[in-house]
């Protein structure tokens, strides 16, 4: 076996372990370091990832697959986790626990790229706790907020009792077939077809996966931790967390459980509906700035939803799509919004809501580069021309239209048309309402990490061939002969 | 050879970025007066050596974008795109001297927002990939929103929400037949292509008729609301009253509806599978427009709204003409669309002054204006004339055109507009009645007469209309190339 295919893993799980060892021995003051260290190593595997595009291969007795799939989800994975990371920077600064927060990080995203590649459900299922379990201490890194500890408590008593689903899910899978992995599931999908249990496995898997996308009515956790977590911690959740749920759930369902096709198809039909019509309609009047682009980052799964029910390789390359545009759109919003809790924050300590849209007045004036920044990922949401967001839907919804699925299409296209009105919102308090309050500096590694969204916003939008390229090859994994 | 027609789409939208830079007024308006002067100077050059005999594309600029979906960047302008960008590239230079001296607040962003108008309008006329024409029709829509909810009137929240609602909506409807025409070719030819001929000469092949009609109607309707035609109207007057005077002449320049009737509909038709049908809706919308505007005009106890109804009325004989189908009809509906363009912001201009001037737009309350404005008086009496059909200007041509032309196919809807005429010569009539003669009204105070900026730029407008009155050959012959091409069309295939 050649190691140097699983070089991305390695570095960061080295990474990770060094910055945990370091931070030991480091007084709090110079701990900044550790950030660097950390973006440091995201930044080399995500460069040995996209080095390494186009290989395929099966490691670890076939458990885990290289291949073009796994890799763009992985890229989606690195750069989220880049974004997390430098952000994070800024966000730790002076704070004892630094190396905690960056190793339980790299450790959430390892989970995820082995979610990505894995070929096996016991891999999957491993790889999705070990992401899962970072995640519920990051969301309660702020030890001394209720607000924080109350967002990793719900996150955690829900995603446990999803991950009890899924797992039962999977056993079920694996008494009927003999079998965990994944392309040999496909192949004697046919027990599970003549028999209840089939049934009953994917009623158990999609509530699991439905907890972890956020799919409504299994949603409730999700605006309360997304809104209780650290915003830069929000980042990784919608951004990263979200979309392994739904490349778990590309590889179950569409690999493994393609057969059973008739059972899931409707089933995700209805909650893509209902997900995206509820998210984007309760965002309309939300006035916390991260509780609605929570709402937002529902109604923007139950868009991506939409490629389980289409299942055309176009319309699963535009899920890929829009799941690495989602990544970059969403994670630069939270750490926009992250720069603005810093500012009101550091102006009084004690703000209760310092992500009330009210703080967002002025924005322009106050902070010129989080506002463009904000602006630019609030429009990609939009769907506005020339973004990211707006390739995405492009793709996603005018394939579900070539299906035969108009009616699918009509609902999504009003309800991108509904989320308008809530993303204006934002730009309105930021460019048209006036404030007394003086212009601040912008704390420079939210600064970066922002601008290096907007460039990818943009550019995914603009220069879109290569991405749209190898999100169409990923989803040839899926669908190997297409239609 | 240089590409022209990117310039003339991006420099607008460079100066608009330029103008947001600015910190006072004289460097904001001396940006935008740059921006749309080149660009003018660039559509003229483009004139010259523009062939009106052929309906082919000129100019054509063609860059590969994203080929695993057949995106391309394709720009190229015929007869039916000419004129049009030939109006904005007149007035918007006019219209920004038109404002030289008012004082508002943020004159920065004004500047941009009229710079951004005019290269989105632009691109939509200049677009041949359906990508890029969604993305400039899309890009129209930001700016104009901005303008009336920053410098409108007293509604202007109310207008500008609903102005943005409903021809997003139209739009996102549009939308989906342009992605039901991209997968339909698609299908049938196995590569994927936006490219708006390509596209349009491969809608006939479409086997399902029931498709066709359903992407024909959905095209239909996102260029009908725009245009806009009853009864899809109610956007229009809000919008066009609640907005300052430059967002009404913008609006006015926004001629996008018409044009994607023309450039995109009109070739479609013959192939959709109840092509009469399609007429007979056209047909009814234009005629009713014609007739219900101009009632609902008359009824107007505001200038400006009545303006705005009018505007509803005359954009009534573009949807009628271009259901006509003989070339009469159709290349003076077109030929409406430019001289519309004119009259109606000169229309605008006035109205807006006679608001700064007295305070009130309301008819009733103004009373013998010509005394005290003379100029005004003038100009308003000649594009009044213009408006209401009077021979020698514009406007009789386009209408004259139009009905006569429609006649020969839809005699009964162009009796009904016929209706409409008296009417339309009554409203105007009687405000300019009210509102200019007779006796002064004391009540309104010490009024001035307009400023040399705004009698220039009203005066030429003016005098372009009396011109293309007296001798519209130098923009009809194109259009009558490009309908005549149209209707060769729908003739070889026995329609």
């Amino acid at each position: 076996m050649d190691l140097m295919l699983l070089a991305p893993e390695i570095t960061i799980a080295v990474t990770g372990l060094a910055v945990l060892i370091i931070g030991l021995f480091l007084p709090t003051g110079s701990k900044k370091i550790l950030g660097y260290l950390a973006s440091l190593g995201v930044l080399i595997a995500l460069a040995l990832t996209i080095s390494s595009l186009g290989t395929e291969a099966l490691v670890f007795y076939d458990t885990v697959s290289i291949d073009a799939l796994s890799q763009f989800f992985k890229i989606v994975f690195l750069v989220v986790a880049l974004l997390f990371t430098i952000a994070g920077i800024k966000y730790t600064e002076g704070h004892s626990n630094t190396e905690e927060f960056f190793t339980l990080g790299l450790f959430a995203t390892i989970g995820m790229m082995f979610v990505a590649s894995a070929n096996d459900l016991m891999v999957l299922f491993v790889a999705f706790e070990l992401a899962s379990l970072a995640t519920y201490a990051l969301a309660g890194f702020e030890k001394k907020n209720a607000k924080s500890l109350e967002a990793a408590m719900k996150y955690f008593i829900i995603g446990s009792l999803s991950a009890a689903l899924m797992l039962l899910g999977i056993s079920y899978i694996y008494g009927a077939t003999g079998t965990t992995s994944i392309p040999e599931v496909a192949a004697n999908a046919g027990v599970l077809l003549s028999s209840p249990i089939g049934l009953v496995s994917v009623v158990l898997l999609i509530a699991g996966f439905g907890f972890k996308i956020a799919l409504v009515p299994f949603h409730m956790w999700a605006p309360d931790t997304y809104q209780g977590s650290p915003s830069v911690v929000s980042a990784l959740l919608a951004a990263g967390s979200k979309k392994m749920g739904i490349v778990a759930a590309f590889k179950v369902f569409i690999i493994a459980l393609i057969a059973l096709q008739a059972e899931w198809q409707t089933a995700f039909a209805i909650l893509a509906v209902i997900t995206m019509t509820y998210g984007n309609v309760v965002a309309l009047n939300q006035k916390s700035v991260k509780r609605m682009l929570a709402y937002s980052s529902l109604a923007q799964a139950g868009y991506i939803t939409m490629a389980f029910v289409v299942l055309t390789p176009i319309a699963l390359g535009g899920g890929i799509f829009y799941a690495l545009s989602h990544g970059f759109m969403k994670a630069g919003a939270f750490i926009a919004t992250a720069a603005v809790t810093y500012m009101v924050l550091s102006e009084n300590k004690d703000s209760n809501d310092p992500d009330h849209i009210d703080n967002f007045r002025g924005l322009g004036k106050r902070m010129p580069i989080t506002a463009l920044s904000m602006t630019v990922f609030v429009f990609a949401l939009a769907g506005i021309p020339l973004t990211a967001g707006y390739m995405s839907k492009f793709i996603l919804f005018s394939s579900t239209i070539q299906a035969g699925f108009v009616w699918l299409a009509v609902i999504a296209i009003l309800n991108s048309a509904i989320s308008l009105y809530y993303y204006a919102k934002v730009v309105k308090y930021m460019y048209f309402l006036p404030t007394d309050s003086e212009k601040v500096s912008e704390p420079f590694p939210y600064t970066v990490a922002m601008v290096i969204a907007v460039i990818f916003v943009l550019a995914i939008g603009f220069w879109s061939e290569p991405f749209v390229y190898w999100a169409m090859e990923a989803a040839k994994v899926l669908i190997p002969g297409g239609m | 050879m240089a590409p022209i027609l990117s310039m003339i789409v991006l420099i607008p939208l460079i100066f608009a970025a330029l103008a947001l830079l600015t910190k006072t007024k004289e460097q904001a308006r001396a940006i935008a007066l740059t921006g749309t002067v080149i660009v003018l100077l660039l559509t003229v050059y483009m004139y010259f050596n523009f062939d009106s005999t052929i309906a082919a594309n000129q100019f054509e600029e063609l860059v590969e974008w994203v080929p695993s979906l057949g995106i391309t960047y394709h720009l190229g302008v015929d007869g039916i795109a000419m004129p049009l960008i030939l109006l904005n590239a007149i007035v918007l230079p006019l219209l920004v001297l038109f404002t030289w001296n008012d004082d508002r607040k943020s004159p920065n962003k004004f500047y941009a927002l009229i710079l951004a108008t005019e290269g989105a309008v632009i691109g939509v006329f200049t677009a041949l990939d359906f990508f890029l024409f969604y993305i400039f029709w899309e890009l129209t829509l930001i700016p104009l929103f901005f303008m009336v909810s920053i410098w409108g009137g007293p509604n202007k929240h109310h207008a500008s929400i609903k102005f943005f609602i409903y021809t997003h909506v139209a739009s996102l409807v549009m939308l989906l037949g342009i992605f039901g025409l991209y997968f339909a070719a698609w299908d049938m030819t196995g590569t994927p292509t936006l490219d708006i001929p390509t596209l349009i000469s491969q809608f006939q092949f479409i086997e399902s008729g029931i498709a066709k009609d359903l992407i024909f109607l959905a095209l239909l309707f996102g260029f009908i609301v725009k245009i806009p035609s009853f009864p899809f109207h109610s956007w229009l007057p809000d919008a066009y009253t609640e907005a300052p005077t430059a967002g009404s002449v913008l609006f006015v320049m926004l001629k996008i509806g018409g044009y994607g009737l023309f450039k995109v509909m009109l070739p479609m038709l013959p192939f959709t599978a109840s092509p009469n049908m399609m007429i007979s809706i056209m047909a009814v919308l234009g005629s009713v427009s014609i007739l219900y505007g101009a009632f609902l005009a008359l009824s107007q106890k505001d200038l400006k709204r009545m303006v705005a109804y009018s505007s509803v009325s005359h954009m009534g004989y573009v949807t009628l003409g271009a259901a006509g189908l003989v070339s009469l009809s159709v290349s003076g509906a077109m030929f409406q669309q430019f001289s519309h363009g004119l009259i109606m912001s000169v229309m605008f201009m006035s109205c807006g002054i006679i608001n700064n001037a007295t305070g009130t737009r309301i008819i009733n309350d103004l009373g013998g204006l010509a005394q005290k404005m003379p100029k005004l008086a003038v100009i308003m009496v000649l594009i009044f004339m213009a408006s209401l059909g009077l021979p020698g200007l514009s406007g009789f041509i386009a209408e004259v055109s139009v009905l006569a032309g429609s006649f020969v196919n839809l005699p009964v809807y162009v009796m009904i507009a016929l209706l409409a005429i008296v009417i339309t010569a009554a409203y105007h009539l009687w405000a300019l009645q009210r509102a200019m003669f007779g006796v002064y009204n004391e009540r309104l105070g010490t009024v001035t007469d307009i400023s040399t900026y705004q009698t220039f730029s009203m005066g030429v407008i003016a005098i372009l209309v009396l011109y293309f009155g007296l001798n519209p050959s130098p923009v009809l012959d194109m259009m009558l190339t490009n309908s005549e091409h149209i209707i060769s069309l729908m003739a070889a295939m026995g329609v």
